[in-house]
C-alpha cells in the first residue's frame, strides 16, 4: 500500500468544464515526485486535492490509509511565493507553525537555528523578510515548511521566481534536507530540468489528465555534472516532446 | 533637499509678515494681527483661561475617538469575517455614509442634553466610519496563498485573524485611524458650536457674541494644534509599525 494515493480524482471550480479528469498518482514513503505541465493543466489543483485544501469531486485521496478531507498537520506545504509574515522576524516565521499550536521552547528555537544552520541563514534570523534577498526568502519557506517535520511536503513551484543559479543551489538545498529527513515530497513545477535533477518520479500532466510518467535513474546524491549528461537531456527532451509543442 | 523645511518656515514668516502688515490698515474687529492673536493667546494660556475648554473639548474628542474608532474597528472586522454579515449591513452602511452625520447634532443635543454625552456621541459618529470601511477592506484583501497557508498549517479563525489579517491590514486600518482623529475635532467643535457652554468650539461661538476676535482666532489655533497633534501620534505610531520590516535604506 502506497503512501499517498490519488484515485479517480475529478475536479471542477464551480461546476465548470473539469479542469481534472480522472487522475491516478501513487507515492511511497521517502520518494520525491515531480509533476509538470504547462499553465493551467491543473497540476496546482492536484496539489491542493492531495494537500486537503480543496475537496475532491469524485474519486478518493488517501494519506497513509485514511482519507484526506482537511489540511494535515502532518504535511508542509510551500507555495509559489515566500509567503512569509513581513511584521515577524525570520525567525518567528519559521516558528509560526510550533506557536500556533503551543508555546515555544527553547528547544524548539535551538531546532529552528539548527534548519536556518542548514540553508546558510543562522545569522539572518532576527532579520525581517524584506531586507532578505529573494532566494534566502524562498530558504526561509521551506524551512518553516520543515520546522514540524511533516512526512509530507507539498511544493508549488517554489523556485519559479529565482534566477538559475540560485535555483540549482536552492535544489542541492532541499534534496539534502529531505535526505536528512526521509521526507517524502510531491513537487510540482513547470521547468523540466528541475523536475529530472529533483526527482525519483516524473509525472506529465496536460489538459487535467496525467499523460505520462517515468522513473528518474540517476544516482543519489544528484551531483551538478548530471544536468549535462546524456541521459539527463534525453530524458528532459522525451519529457519536452509529451508536453507538446515545438521542441526548441 | 535639507534645507525645505528652513524654506517652508521662511514662508511663514514671509506670510506673517504680510498679514501683520494687511492687519494694521484694518479694524481688529475683523482682521487682528498676528502680534495681538499671539499675545490673546499667550494670555489665555498663562491665566488658564483656555485650560478647562482644552481639556473639555480633547476628553470629548478622545472618548469619541475610543468609542466610534473602537466599535468601527470591531464592527469592521466582523463584517470583514462574515459574508453574511457584510451582506445584511451593506445597504445600511452606504445609506448611513450618505447622511450628514454632523446635521445630526442638534437631534442629538436634543437626546442627550447639554453636557459632554451628546457631544462625545457626534464625536463617534463621525469617526466610526472611515475606522469601519478602512477595517473591512483590509481584513478582506489580506493575501490568499498566506490565507491558505494559515489553513495548511491548521490555524483557527481567530488565530488567522490575529496572526495574519489584522497585522497585514494595520497600515490599512491606521490609514482610516488618521482620517478618524482629524474628523473627530471637527465632530467635537461642532458639537459645542449648537449646545454647550464649555469646550473650544463654545469659546468660538462665545467670542463672536463678545465681538472678540483675537480670542477667536486664539482657539482657532489651539483647534489646529490639538489637530496636528492627534495626527502626529498616529503617524508615529504607523512608522514605527512599518519601519521595523521595511527594507534597509
Amino acid at each position: 500500500m502506497s503512501f499517498l494515493t490519488i484515485e479517480d480524482v475529478t475536479y471542477s471550480y464551480r461546476g465548470k468544464n473539469p479542469v481534472l479528469h480522472n487522475v491516478n498518482w501513487g507515492m511511497n514513503k521517502g520518494e520525491f515526485h515531480c509533476l509538470i505541465g504547462k499553465s493551467g493543466c491543473g497540476k496546482t489543483t492536484l496539489l491542493k486535492l492531495a494537500a486537503g485544501l480543496l475537496q475532491t469531486d469524485k474519486g478518493r485521496i488517501h494519506l497513509e490509509g485514511s482519507e484526506v478531507v482537511k489540511p494535515s498537520p502532518d504535511c508542509g506545504f510551500v507555495f509559489q511565493s515566500p509567503t512569509l509574515l513581513e511584521w515577524k522576524t525570520v525567525m518567528d516565521n519559521v516558528l509560526l507553525p510550533i506557536s500556533l499550536k503551543r508555546k515555544l521552547t527553547e528547544e524548539d528555537r535551538t531546532q529552528a537555528l539548527e534548519l536556518l544552520e542548514l540553508v546558510g541563514l543562522a545569522s539572518f534570523s532576527d532579520r525581517y523578510p524584506l531586507q532578505l534577498s529573494g532566494g534566502q526568502q524562498s530558504r526561509a519557506a521551506i524551512v518553516r515548511a520543515l520546522v514540524q517535520r511533516p512526512s509530507l511536503l507539498f511544493m508549488d513551484e517554489p523556485f519559479a521566481a529565482l534566477d538559475a543559479i540560485t535555483r540549482d543551489e536552492l535544489q542541492d538545498d532541499l534534496l539534502r534536507m529531505c535526505r536528512r529527513y526521509n521526507m517524502t515530497v510531491l513537487f510540482i513545477t513547470h521547468d523540466i530540468s528541475e523536475a529530472v535533477y529533483l526527482a525519483d518520479m516524473v509525472g506529465v500532466m496536460s489538459e487535467g489528465e496525467m499523460v505520462y510518467q517515468s522513473k528518474v535513474e540517476l544516482e543519489q546524491p544528484r551531483r551538478m555534472e548530471m544536468r549535462y549528461d546524456s541521459y539527463f537531456n534525453e530524458l528532459c527532451y522525451t519529457l519536452r516532446q509529451v508536453m507538446g509543442g515545438k521542441p526548441s | 533637499m535639507n534645507k525645505m523645511p528652513l524654506f517652508s518656515f521662511l514662508l511663514l514668516i514671509l506670510l506673517l509678515g504680510i498679514w501683520e502688515m494687511a492687519a494694521g490698515t484694518m479694524s481688529e474687529l475683523v482682521l487682528p494681527a498676528p502680534s495681538v492673536i499671539g499675545s490673546a493667546l499667550w494670555e489665555g494660556m498663562v491665566s488658564g483661561y483656555f485650560t478647562p475648554h482644552i481639556i473639555r473639548t480633547a476628553s470629548e474628542v478622545l472618548l469619541g475617538l475610543l468609542f466610534g474608532g473602537g466599535l468601527g474597528f470591531f464592527i469592521g472586522i466582523l463584517m470583514g469575517e462574515v459574508t453574511f454579515l457584510r451582506k445584511l449591513l451593506s445597504p445600511y452602511i452606504i445609506a448611513s455614509q450618505a447622511v450628514p452625520k454632523l446635521a445630526l447634532a442638534p437631534l442629538f443635543i436634543l437626546w442627550f442634553g447639554f453636557g459632554m454625552t451628546s457631544k462625545v456621541v457626534i464625536t463617534a459618529l463621525v469617526c466610526f466610519f472611515p475606522l469601519l470601511e478602512n477595517t473591512i477592506t483590509a481584513i478582506r484583501s489580506s493575501d490568499k496563498q498566506k490565507q491558505e497557508l494559515f489553513r495548511m498549517l491548521g490555524a483557527s479563525r481567530l488565530q488567522t485573524l490575529v496572526h495574519l489579517k489584522i497585522p497585514a491590514g494595520l497600515p490599512g486600518i491606521l490609514a482610516g485611524l488618521r482620517v478618524s482623529v482629524v474628523l473627530a475635532v471637527v465632530g467635537a467643535v461642532v458639537g459645542e458650536f449648537i449646545g454647550g457652554s464649555q469646550g473650544l468650539g463654545a469659546l468660538i461661538i462665545a467670542s463672536q457674541g463678545m465681538m472678540d476676535t483675537p480670542l477667536m482666532f486664539a482657539t482657532i489655533i489651539l483647534l489646529t494644534g490639538m489637530g496636528i497633534i492627534l495626527y502626529l501620534v498616529i503617524s508615529l505610531f504607523e512608522k514605527r509599525w512599518t519601519k521595523a520590516y521595511k527594507k534597509e535604506n
